[in-house]
């Protein structure tokens, strides 16, 4: 016992103590998307009207206080809804040591095995609309109060890790395979973490009949991957007046705290403040950010050219309208949905985690009706700007719906 | 002009005898109820009873009846000259709504088929704890809808008040005190009218299959309440419910129809017969308009007489049919070669558009479609629906209107409107459907909680989401959903059918092995069931049949190609190498 204690005293005390042995790690780390969560930010910061916005979780500007317009308060819902995992966040990680967030401690180089991340420690951020739980076939639930379902044998509300309900949709193969996060994504001094990966490293022989050159240009998970997560249009709130009864039935918006805030605020007889928590520097600000979707959807997806020059599936999720209700009880943004003439909203090329072992069959993208426009109900719906790619050209999609298309799919089926 | 007069002459002689009522010495400046019940020939007491000699407030409201449309009192006042609606109305759905209390019971496994039953009168003397649980579900949860509810008791309520007998559905406008002048009390009394406004068909038929919702392009939907307006949820239904919009019905964009304009007093009220379900009881069709039968119009009284009450669609003298009950439609008429279709609240006139005799419609093959299976754009389905029953708790019964023991919850799933799924619906034809019901049920008892049953099942409707531009080919021959296999992805290799489903039942709670969304097995196996005796998902042969085709929508994917003439010879030439492509398909 006592020397247990004493291998966990250096880690609490000294949160530099992995530096000792590894002493480049913390300049890799802190160079990393993890620890500057860059990328986030910046998509985030462009897509409400910042142009060449450049900063990090570290020198992101403070909340305003006079907010006029969407670049005055996009810093705000950033450090308070959006950035609520980070390295350094409390709700993460609760040591000093920055390490510690994802790796487990070890006290020497035989147990080192102890300190390689698990898959709880990658899901304890990757857990909602990007890529993580869709891993373990996952799917969030709607808000409402009616979608915590269905009750469990013992008669209780179902489980909720993360704070979320889910739907069980198929897992990834990888993962039914008993694979977990980092037996892919794994450390390489040579390259970022981030561009270690590729299916071939893995796959080499890949069969000819279905690899033709045609698909040359597709990323393997255009096709291989089964369902993605498209949320559409993304509606946040910032409401600094205490106006709590019309979220009765909508306490659960994926955030602990506000959850637990509503459920205060809805029982108490006296009007309680609206306040919430600023992620970063851990104090509590004026106004509550609510959130809430037209609908999300497992079964939609759409395709674009990505910068690094392949096709993949672009998720909908940054169809934003935004409103801002100040302490007054007037509304400085009301419902804004559009600057400079366009939506504010963007498509990201991504590459959901949800590999079957039967790919997606041709008509699925050659004759998909939201690519082509063709879906009554979705009509226009998908046409805004894609980030880190572009949209297929006319010239692609009339490809995708050539006679050599339908021969060889006709081909395919006698 | 001719009829209308014939009509008041009739009234006249009825009422000759009675004279003016004392009652306008008080009521002097009450507002007119109508053009066809004046008060000069009805007086009031006719229709609210009392005792029209007197003068003193007392003796006169002795044995009044305020709301004589009520359908216990309607038989003695309405019923003089409206016995027969009365007596129709009376056994209608909308009265007793036994339908929905006949298949409750049998989703609820507590019969073994559809049994008829009289719904809310049989209900009304059970006492609660010798209810079964279908029937304390139908109590707490359905029966606020009737036309024959109390009104009185959704008074502070966020819900529409609903009731009152015909005045539920004929009232156009509401009683109001004027007020008090010379102490003479002044009355604004209802307004009755035929030309029933849509807002009245909503005030109930905006759940369970949402009918009057997607009419109007309103899907019931996750519960954002989104957008926010003003700092405000947005698009609200009532209480807890929110909507967003999706493409209406093209009755409704194009031409701003009501439900009235389609379906037809029998239809609405009754043909006198106790039917088992809604689909017995509606009288109209597509066809009926869109391939319109007709028939000389002096063969039904009814046609002008309800041109005649309506009004604003004036008298012709032939006019279409509808082909189940064969009732007139009177605002469709044939003057001269002409077609013309009336809308009944003001009486513009429309072209109604024939429907077309082209290869889609005459084929053989698709000779087992509901117009509505090809036509239909979206279908409101909302799958997994939890029962959470808490024998101890308490609960507001419609029909007793009081709360009495046990308290029902509702959960759910998830929400979908794309690609509805087909199935051989309740005609034998081929339908949309959607879950109807798929319960999973909890019941808890002091602190013990049991496990429940389950009951899964799907329902074939027309979703009133009506387009022109039908669904494309490949949208029912290739697409999981349409089949009713569910979400995933489908494939053919070598004849053989592959399906991987996306939804993970068993994961995720649900007490079935097979996904939510799936209505048959790609091998045809039922997985859900139907509250219809007829109605069923397709089995092996039909979902291998149907999938068959899309190996040649691949290339020859519009109706006018050549192929779909005579598909069978065309598929044999195919086989037999006689044709262009089948040369380059075949030989590899």
């Amino acid at each position: 016992m006592i020397k247990v204690l004493f291998l966990l005293i250096p880690l609490f005390l000294f949160g530099n103590e992995c530096i000792k042995c590894h002493p480049n790690k913390m300049e890799q780390c802190k160079k990393s998307n993890h620890f500057t969560l860059k990328n986030s930010i910046n998509i985030t910061r462009k897509v409400w009207g910042i142009k060449n916005s450049d900063v990090t979780l570290q020198t992101l500007p403070q909340s305003k206080l006079k907010i006029q317009s969407l670049k005055d308060l996009v810093d705000d819902f950033l450090r308070r809804k959006c950035l609520k995992c980070h390295l350094t966040s409390k709700t993460i990680n609760k040591t000093d040591n920055l390490c510690l967030a994802c790796h487990n401690s070890h006290t020497n180089k035989y147990d080192a095995k102890k300190a390689i991340p698990t898959q709880a420690k990658c899901l304890k951020c990757h857990n909602n609309n990007f890529i993580g739980t869709d891993y373990l076939g996952l799917f969030p639930h709607d808000f409402d109060k009616a979608y915590r379902s269905p009750i469990t044998k013992d008669g209780k509300y179902p489980p909720r890790p993360y704070g979320i309900d889910f739907h069980h949709l198929n897992a990834d193969i990888h993962y039914e395979l008993g694979m977990s996060c980092i037996d892919c994504h794994k450390n390489n001094k040579n390259k970022k973490w981030e561009e270690n990966i590729s299916c071939k490293s893995c796959h080499k022989n890949l069969s000819q009949q279905n690899h033709k050159e045609y698909h040359n240009k597709l990323s393997c998970n255009a096709c291989h991957s089964a369902w993605s997560i498209s949320s559409y249009e993304l509606n946040v709130l910032r409401d600094d007046t205490p106006n709590y009864k019309q979220w009765s039935r909508l306490k659960v918006q994926e955030d602990k705290y506000l959850e637990k805030f509503l459920k205060k605020a809805l029982k108490s007889k006296q009007q309680i403040k609206p306040i919430m928590l600023d992620w970063i520097d851990e104090k509590l600000k004026d106004g509550i950010w609510y959130s809430g979707y037209r609908f999300r959807r497992w079964e939609n997806f759409f395709l674009v050219n990505s910068d690094d020059g392949k096709i993949k599936i672009a998720q909908p999720r940054f169809q934003y309208r935004i409103s801002y209700k100040n302490k007054d009880g007037k509304m400085i943004l009301d419902d804004v949905y559009k600057q400079n003439g366009s939506k504010i909203e963007a498509f990201l090329p991504k590459e959901p985690h949800t590999i079957t072992k039967q790919s997606k069959s041709c008509q699925m993208c050659h004759e998909n009706k939201i690519m082509f426009d063709k879906n009554l109900i979705y009509k226009g719906m998908l046409k805004g700007k894609v980030l880190k790619g572009s949209p297929l050209t006319k010239e692609q999609l009339d490809k995708m719906q050539s006679n050599r298309y339908k021969l060889e799919r006709a081909k395919s089926l006698f | 002009m001719k009829i209308i007069l014939t009509f008041f002459i009739f009234v006249s002689i009825i009422f000759a005898s009675n004279k003016p009522d004392n009652c306008i010495t008080c009521h002097k400046d009450t507002t007119p109820i109508d053009n066809f019940h004046p008060y000069s020939e009805f007086g009031c007491a006719s229709c609210h009873g009392g005792n029209k000699d007197a003068l003193d407030k007392q003796k006169a409201h002795k044995n009044m009846v305020l709301n004589p449309s009520r359908l216990e009192h309607a038989n003695m006042f309405c019923g003089k000259c409206h016995k027969d609606i009365i007596n129709r109305v009376d056994k209608s759905i909308m009265n007793d709504m036994h339908g929905v209390l006949d298949v409750l019971r049998f989703q609820f496994h507590e019969t073994k088929t559809i049994q008829k039953t009289q719904g809310i009168k049989d209900l009304k003397n059970i006492p609660t704890n010798k209810q079964s649980l279908a029937e304390d579900h139908f109590s707490k949860l359905c029966a606020a809808c009737h036309i024959n509810q109390d009104e009185k008791i959704f008074k502070n309520s966020s819900y529409t008040p609903r009731g009152g007998g015909c005045v539920d559905c004929h009232r156009v406008e509401d009683v109001k005190k004027l007020g008090v002048k010379n102490n003479k009390l002044k009355l604004k009394h209802p307004k009755l009218s035929t030309k029933i406004p849509s807002k009245n068909c909503l005030k109930c038929h905006n759940r369970s299959n949402r009918i009057g919702l997607s009419y109007f392009g309103k899907f019931e939907s996750e519960g954002y309440g989104t957008p926010y307006k003003n700092g405000k949820l947005t698009n609200k239904i009532d209480k807890g419910r929110y909507y967003y919009e999706l493409p209406a019905d093209i009755h409704h964009t194009s031409a701003k129809l009501d439900c009235i304009d389609c379906h037809t007093e029998v239809g609405v009220m009754g043909d006198g017969k106790h039917h088992a379900h809604m689909e017995d009881a509606v009288d109209i069709s597509c066809k009926d308009c869109h391939d319109a039968k007709f028939k000389d119009a002096s063969k039904f009284g009814l046609s002008a007489m309800l041109s005649a009450v309506n009004g604003s669609v004036s008298f012709a003298q032939k006019v279409a049919i509808t082909s189940k009950k064969q009732t007139p439609l009177y605002n469709l008429q044939k003057n001269g070669e002409k077609i013309e279709f009336f809308r009944k609240i003001d009486g513009k006139k429309f072209d109604i558009t024939k429907m077309s005799d082209k290869e889609y419609h005459k084929s053989k093959n698709h000779q087992r479609l509901d117009c509505t299976a090809c036509h239909s754009s979206w279908i409101p389905s909302c799958y997994g629906c939890h029962e959470v029953y808490l024998k101890n708790g308490k609960q507001y019964d419609w029909i007793k209107h009081k709360a009495t023991k046990g308290k029902w919850m509702e959960l759910r799933s998830y929400l979908r409107y794309e690609s509805p799924a087909l199935a051989v619906g309740y005609n034998e034809k081929i339908m949309p459907t959607a879950p109807g019901c798929q319960v999973i049920t909890s019941i808890y008892d002091k602190d013990v909680t049991n496990d429940g049953f389950h009951s899964f099942a799907y329902a074939a409707w027309d979703p009133h989401t009506t387009q022109k531009q039908s669904r494309s080919c490949d949208d029912c021959h290739f697409n999981p959903m349409s089949l009713g296999l569910g979400e995933g992805i489908l494939d053919m290799k070598k004849d053989k059918i592959v399906f991987q489903p996306f939804y993970q039942s068993q994961k995720s709670g649900m007490p079935i092995s097979y996904p939510i969304d799936a209505l048959v097995s790609k091998e045809g196996k039922q997985f859900q069931s139907f509250s219809r005796q007829k109605a069923r998902g397709f089995n092996q042969k039909e979902v291998k049949k149907i999938v068959e085709v899309y190996k040649c929508i691949v290339c020859h994917n519009t109706w006018d190609d050549k192929i779909y003439k005579d598909f069978k010879t065309s598929k044999k030439m195919f086989y037999d190498k006689k044709t262009s492509c089948s040369k380059e398909i075949l030989n590899d």
